[in-house]
């Protein structure tokens, strides 16, 4: 079998499951892991934010719940507290969350390395704090709930989240049109200066590129994606809550995505898949998972550093020399009967 | 008025002395593995129970004094040996390892120790009047302990053939190994003192603390702080700030909340980052 082919059976594998799960699950299993699976989706895509900027940019950041949580907060403040309807409450989330972003960037990109990922966890862990003090407004720990708005009616029909399956529709529409744009980017010319940037900051300043900008697009870019999803979380949980900006959560995501492979389009998703999985099989005999959680990623670092999608790069790679190696076989042969 | 505001500058200066013991096990780590220690604050809760249990098996509070340090040397030790040298220093790698090494330290506390936290009782009880307050004499002993381990600690540095060899590595690693320093040896050992400095200050904070197997999820960011503002790898600049900055947090605790207070130090080092990222006693010590 040659490398293309099984990836186009792996993707078409890929897109069957996700597009019958909500009915192919019931009838396999229990109902409750088509929520399971509308969760890896949210978080897929708030993983996909770090890998953005570590994976493509080369920046750590290590304060992305911020982000989430400004998306979140967006949302249920949106339809709490200025009774905003669906898409506005939606778009409230997105653009805070960007606009959090950008004033938290133009001072984060200006830094690296180390530097970057402690400021950017100082910035998120500032307005955790400030979350948890202003308890009236966003109810700190314990959160403020809400209940849903319908997301569009037509005719006589509402269509709201309520229903489950078109719940999961909407979350598998929002995440991969998320995904689509962020694969158009980085092979766009603006991805390729990202790259450039990854691999050789000052090289990619001396052939003309303005880092610092580059670095802030990239981290509004982001922004948005850490945005989305915690106003998909929001909407997904009815539900808004100080913890979520916590470092922890920041830190779960970088370890998905550098254990799933970062620097590539679909290992944040297959290390978020993974790690949710085994929580959810798991914490359900045995309450001590995270157990289970540790040690999974130290194995993860140490024999596969470059994450699991990176590890089948590798094999494909290698079997697409084999089959280049077979090709060129009889050709050589060709030529030393010439000779 | 001004009594609680003298007994919250001085909780915080005390506290400052014991954070400067952990943020310095921090730095050290930092500075010559170059890794981010995302467990180091697992380090001093680990240190707290070992305190804890210590007490409980034996009934002496002392033992925990050796115990804690003793056995967080050995488990730094073989943690370095086993996790962070397969990696070879790489940071973004290194944080997914201490992260899931955080995880796997509270959860193993979590199954032995329980998940209620616990008070210890000071093994010296009553209180002394010190500036017209009645000051608790256990937290005035804690500060002595932590002031003598500090100067220990420097006194290692300079004058022992390990803190020499500490020294030279972080200095310039090639030389330090052409002249024979076996730095694979000097790194195993660096993260078993940085584990043991941290649980040290665990086993000294356990009975002004609680003992709880999530108690250090808060004391990370502060051991950052105080190696951020005090410079990286400036080590008399971390314990300066380490104590500078919970002097401040007791200050402001006396006129605002405490989460104010760590807002104000957080919003601090966001400033020295951006401004000053050698930190703020650059050329004060070497």
């Amino acid at each position: 079998m040659t490398r293309r082919s099984l990836e186009i059976g792996l993707a078409a594998g890929a897109v069957t499951f996700l597009i019958t799960a909500p009915w192919l699950i019931p009838a396999l299993t229990d109902n409750f892991w088509v929520s399971v699976i509308t969760e890896i989706l949210i978080w897929s895509l708030f993983a996909a934010s770090v890998n953005l900027l570590f994976g493509y940019v080369g920046l750590l950041s290590f304060g992305q719940a911020l982000y989430f949580g400004f998306g979140m907060y967006g949302v249920a403040l949106g339809i709490d507290h200025l009774g905003l309807s669906f898409w506005p409450a939606f778009g409230l989330g997105i653009i805070s969350a960007m606009a959090m972003a950008l004033v938290s960037g133009i001072f984060a990109v200006r830094l690296s390395w180390h530097y970057f990922a402690i400021i950017t966890v100082v910035f998120s862990l500032i307005f955790y704090f400030l979350a948890v003090s202003m308890k009236p407004l966003t109810g700190g720990d314990d959160g403020i709930n809400f209940s849903l708005p319908p997301v569009f009616r037509l005719g006589g029909r509402v269509w709201s989240l309520t229903d489950p399956t078109f719940q999961y529709f909407f979350v598998l529409a929002v995440v991969s049109l998320c995904l689509f744009l962020m694969h158009r980017v980085i092979n766009s010319p603006l991805g390729k200066g990202f790259l450039a940037i990854r691999d050789n900051d000052l090289r990619a300043s001396l052939i003309g590129l303005n880092v610092y900008v580059l670095r802030l697009i990239a981290f509004v870019m982001a922004g948005f994606l850490a945005g989305v999803s915690g106003a998909l979380f929001a909407l997904f949980g009815r539900y808004a809550s100080a913890t979520y900006m916590f470092y922890q959560v920041s830190g779960e995501a970088v370890v998905w995505t550098i254990v799933g492979g970062a620097g590539t389009m679909f290992g944040p998703v297959v290390g978020t898949a993974l790690f949710i999985v085994i929580r959810e099989i798991v914490s359900s005999h045995w309450e001590h998972h995270s157990l289970i959680v540790g040690l999974l990623a130290i194995l993860a670092v140490i024999f596969a550093p470059k994450g699991i999608v990176g590890v089948w790069n590798g094999w494909m790679t290698r079997l697409g020399e084999r089959d280049a190696a077979a090709s060129a076989r009889p050709q050589l042969k060709l030529q030393a009967d010439h000779e | 008025m001004r009594d609680t505001v003298l007994l919250l500058a001085m909780n915080g200066l005390i506290w400052g002395l014991i954070i400067a013991l952990i943020a310095l096990g921090l730095s050290v780590i930092f500075g010559l593995l170059d890794i981010i220690n995302i467990a180091h604050g697992d380090f001093f809760m680990v240190g707290t129970v070992l305190a804890w249990f210590s007490l409980s098996a034996t009934g002496n509070f002392w033992i925990g004094f050796i115990v804690a340090p003793l056995i967080g040397f050995i488990l730094g030790a073989i943690i370095q040996r086993l996790v962070i040298q397969p990696i070879h220093g790489a940071a973004a790698l290194s944080i997914v390892a201490t992260f899931g090494l955080s995880l796997i330290l509270q959860e193993t506390v979590r199954i032995t120790f329980g998940a209620t936290p616990r008070r210890m009782l000071a093994p010296i009880h009553g209180t002394i009047p010190l500036f017209g307050v009645d000051y608790e004499i256990y937290r005035l002993f804690a500060a002595g302990v932590a002031l003598v381990a500090l100067a220990g600690f420097f006194l290692f540095l300079q004058h022992t053939k390990l803190g020499i060899w500490m020294r030279a590595v972080r200095h310039d690693r090639e030389t330090a190994v052409a002249m024979g320093i076996p730095a694979q040896r000097v790194y195993v050992l660096t993260f078993g003192v940085g584990f043991a400095l941290a649980a040290f200050g665990g086993a000294v904070a356990a009975p002004i603390t609680t003992v709880d197997f999530r108690g250090g999820v808060d004391v990370l960011p502060f051991c950052f702080m105080a190696v951020i503002i005090g410079g990286l790898g400036n080590l008399p600049g971390t314990v300066a700030a380490a104590v500078l900055l919970a002097f401040l947090e007791g200050l402001i605790q006396s006129v605002a909340d405490p989460t104010m207070a760590r807002i104000s130090s957080l919003v601090l080092m966001s400033a020295v980052l951006l401004l000053r990222p050698q930190g703020l006693f650059k050329g004060f010590a070497r």
